[in-house]
């Protein structure tokens, strides 16, 4: 990837010749933004070191896999969509009720049905219904586009979250579903933190690998292409609607996997997790990194997890206030960020 | 001349960091006592985090201002759990790992509670909630304790005070949250249990502000009391309000929400006379008026003075055991402690807890919202009526 080797040539430009490098590159804000948050993150991990990175670094794995989900809807295809999260629940909560337990004594006596499937024979099945559902929607939101697109999928996002809140015989409603198995492959199970990251790990790769292949193929150009002018593209006999759906669905998949393993890494879910606001996080996330660049997705994941976390470490706050003022410093980072990089961190396009 | 701006600005950069770490890892042995405390300061049940982390300073302030326990001083570290799973499990991290804390105190939200819990007993971790309510915070392990009552205990109640009142066909309204719906559904299964009937039973989303059409309904089924389960203040004031101006004149019943000091504000002159079934202080412990007068002169405010008794009587019972253990990353000893300790304070008089960690001793009261003019704010604009009978 043209990422990659930049990079490496980068490096081997600094080594041959400093001084011109820095002639040449110090104008590339791009190649800023990703040393400061990659030596941010460097320095988070070897400054707090251990267990909380791991912690961190799931938590970035997690919304890394939905923030590149969601690009190829909102960055490549034009489709501006809040309604991810809904996705995102849907995974969850399959992958919640198709594992949950017997043993799990409150759903035996609420009468929940219980299936006790293990994580890996549920995780299918998560993405398969994510990919279903966001079918039958996306056969109606391809009408719209634009701003109504924002509105439709905003109302989908609302929907499912009063599903999870009201569907009591399946998701316990507000009290959320405990005790969701850690995946197991035989005896091996991923029960400790630094399993599950590397776990997390090889999905994010997966992810990125699937992202990039859509997004280099003949059909990817085709989104694109949607993208900068819908009506152009349609004058040389593409049916533009069977694209937006093919990318809709296959988007929706990747939140139903990244559904499926926040469950799994939580343990515990209830429809908390997937109100509305989250989903405004997410489209800032693949704003910030970049839109319509992988890479940008990770990077915006990254430094937008890095500066909540980090938050947590700013000295001298009192303790009373420690949670508000730590949300307004991040409001004004980002609202500084877009305002004099609207293009967001390594992105190529505006919204 | 532009290099040299910036190298010096990594330099200042640099001394920053250093100063920060040097100043995080100072006083060796001997040092204090390190609680971490996780309570959800930031979204919703804002308020609820924001006066236990209050009260919980309070507490502490007055421990060290004392000479601290054994001489050594009690720290706070205190985390922002949100009011969701993934925010707590994120900060109980930072609180376990990078704060190398055994003992936490919180949090508020049972949702919260409920995700960090399962980590908290794995690794041995207390946790130590004053606020929590959700039932199945029992079962969550030997490791976990309350001195919040279970939402369980406050529907037996409240079905019990319903039925003890006469009523015979009940309405329930409430918001879908994990509290009030545990109230509510407990509320019912007591009622029903007793011979009454549900009527109608309506539920809202958090954030809702008009409630006439569900109100409506409720009323077409001509019920004998209406019950109210909210778990914000507005929305539990603005149901009262919205009743009593489409026309209902009977009882009314709640949890304590909608008895809060920002309910009563927005119903007005629609509360008076509105029972609500939860724990409160006594008037006669002379101990929690105490409280109350130091919190409000330290904060200049009260509101949910049961609560915010029981986060400071948790400093205090926490202390207690540090003193007895005399290290804060003993959790096992810490726990040992907390399963013997007898304790009496401001919740309540010879209080403890049982083998789920759920706290004995405790009992819910009944509470009647005066009329606009005899609400002061120290009565907290409510009278307490008694006990909440027995079945």
């Amino acid at each position: 990837m043209s990422i990659v080797t930049g990079a490496l040539r980068n490096v081997r430009d600094v080594a041959r010749d400093p001084r011109s490098w820095w002639q040449r590159s110090k104008g590339n804000i791009e190649l800023w933004a990703n040393l400061i948050v990659l030596g941010w993150a460097l320095v988070f991990m070897l400054w707090r070191g251990g267990g909380f990175a791991i912690t961190v670094g799931s938590v970035f794995a997690i919304w890394a896999i939905l923030a590149v989900s969601l690009n190829l809807v909102v960055g490549y295809a034009g489709l501006l969509s809040v309604g991810h999260i809904g996705f995102l629940g849907i995974g969850a909560y399959t992958t919640a009720v198709l594992t949950s337990h017997a043993s799990y004594e409150q759903l035996r006596t609420e009468a929940i049905p219980t299936f006790g499937w293990p994580f890996f024979a549920a995780l299918p099945f998560s993405v398969l219904l994510a990919g279903v559902v966001a079918l039958v929607v996306g056969v109606a939101f391809n009408r719209f586009r634009d701003d109504i697109y924002v509105l439709v999928s905003f109302g989908f996002a609302v929907i499912a979250f009063t599903t999870f809140l009201s569907w009591r015989n399946l998701t316990r409603g507000a009290f959320g579903i405990h005790e969701i198995a850690r995946p197991a492959i035989g005896p091996w199970v991923f029960d400790g933190e630094l399993e599950f990251l590397a776990l997390l790990l090889v999905f994010l790769g997966l992810v990125v690998l699937i992202a990039w292949l859509i997004v280099t193929s003949s059909f990817g150009r085709v989104l694109t292409a949607i993208r900068e002018d819908e009506q152009a593209i349609q004058v040389f006999g593409y049916r533009t609607t069977h694209y937006k759906l093919a990318i809709w669905v296959i988007s929706a998949m990747i939140a139903g996997l990244a559904g499926a393993l926040l469950a799994s890494w939580s343990t515990f879910i209830d429809p908390n997790s997937f109100v509305l606001l989250e989903s405004v996080l997410l489209v800032s996330i693949v704003i910030l990194g970049g839109l319509a660049s992988i890479w940008g997705s990770l990077l915006g994941a990254l430094a937008f997890v890095m500066l909540e976390e980090g938050m947590r470490f700013v000295p001298f706050l009192p303790s009373e206030f420690i949670g508000q003022i730590r949300q307004v410093i991040l409001g004004i980072l980002l609202v500084l960020l877009m305002l004099f990089r609207p293009q967001g961190l390594v992105g190529r396009f505006k919204l | 001349m532009r290099t040299s701006s910036i190298k010096r600005l990594v330099a200042i950069a640099l001394l920053a960091m250093m100063a920060v770490v040097t100043v995080g890892c100072g006083e060796e042995e001997k040092g204090p006592f390190r609680i971490g405390v996780m309570e959800s300061v930031t979204g919703a049940g804002e308020t609820y985090g924001t006066v236990a982390v209050q009260a919980k300073q309070l507490a502490v302030d007055e421990i060290n201002a004392a000479g601290g326990i054994d001489g050594r001083m009690l720290e706070l570290v205190v985390e922002d759990s949100k009011c969701n799973a993934q925010d707590a499990i994120t900060a109980y991290n930072k609180l376990t790992d990078v704060d190398e804390v055994k003992i936490i105190l919180g949090t508020s939200c049972s949702g919260a509670m409920l995700g960090a819990a399962p980590l908290a007993e794995r690794e041995g971790v207390v946790m130590f909630s004053g606020l929590a309510t959700n039932p199945d915070i029992a079962e969550a392990g030997d490791y976990i304790f309350r001195t919040s009552l279970s939402d369980a205990t406050v529907g037996v109640d409240t079905g019990n005070v319903l039925w003890a009142d006469g009523i015979r066909n009940l309405a329930t309204i409430n918001e879908s949250t994990d509290y009030a719906e545990g109230v509510r559904r407990t509320t019912t299964a007591q009622f029903e249990k007793l011979g009454g009937q549900i009527v109608a039973a309506e539920s809202y989303p958090s954030d809702t502000t008009d409630f006439r059409t569900q109100l409506t309904k409720i009323l077409n089924a001509s019920p004998d009391a209406l019950h109210i389960a909210a778990q914000a203040e507005a929305s539990g004031g603005t149901i009262i309000k919205q009743v009593r101006e489409l026309g209902y004149d009977g009882p009314i019943y709640a949890d304590v929400v909608p008895i809060g000091t920002t309910a009563l504000e927005i119903a007005g002159e629609a509360a008076t006379g509105v029972k609500a079934i939860t724990p409160d202080l006594d008037p006669a412990n002379a101990k929690a008026q105490e409280v109350l007068a130091a919190f409000r002169a330290e904060y200049d405010y009260v509101t949910l003075p049961w609560f915010l008794g029981s986060a400071y009587d948790n400093v205090y019972i926490t202390a207690e055991c540090l003193k007895q253990t005399g290290d804060d990353q003993d959790a096992d000893g810490f726990r040992d402690c907390m399963y013997d300790i007898t304790w009496s304070g401001t919740i309540g008089v010879n209080y403890s807890f049982d083998e789920k960690g759920e706290v004995v001793g405790l009992s819910n009261a009944v509470l009647e919202v005066l009329p606009v003019a005899e609400r002061t704010e120290e009565n907290g604009g409510y009278r307490v009526l008694g006990a909440a009978p027995t079945s």
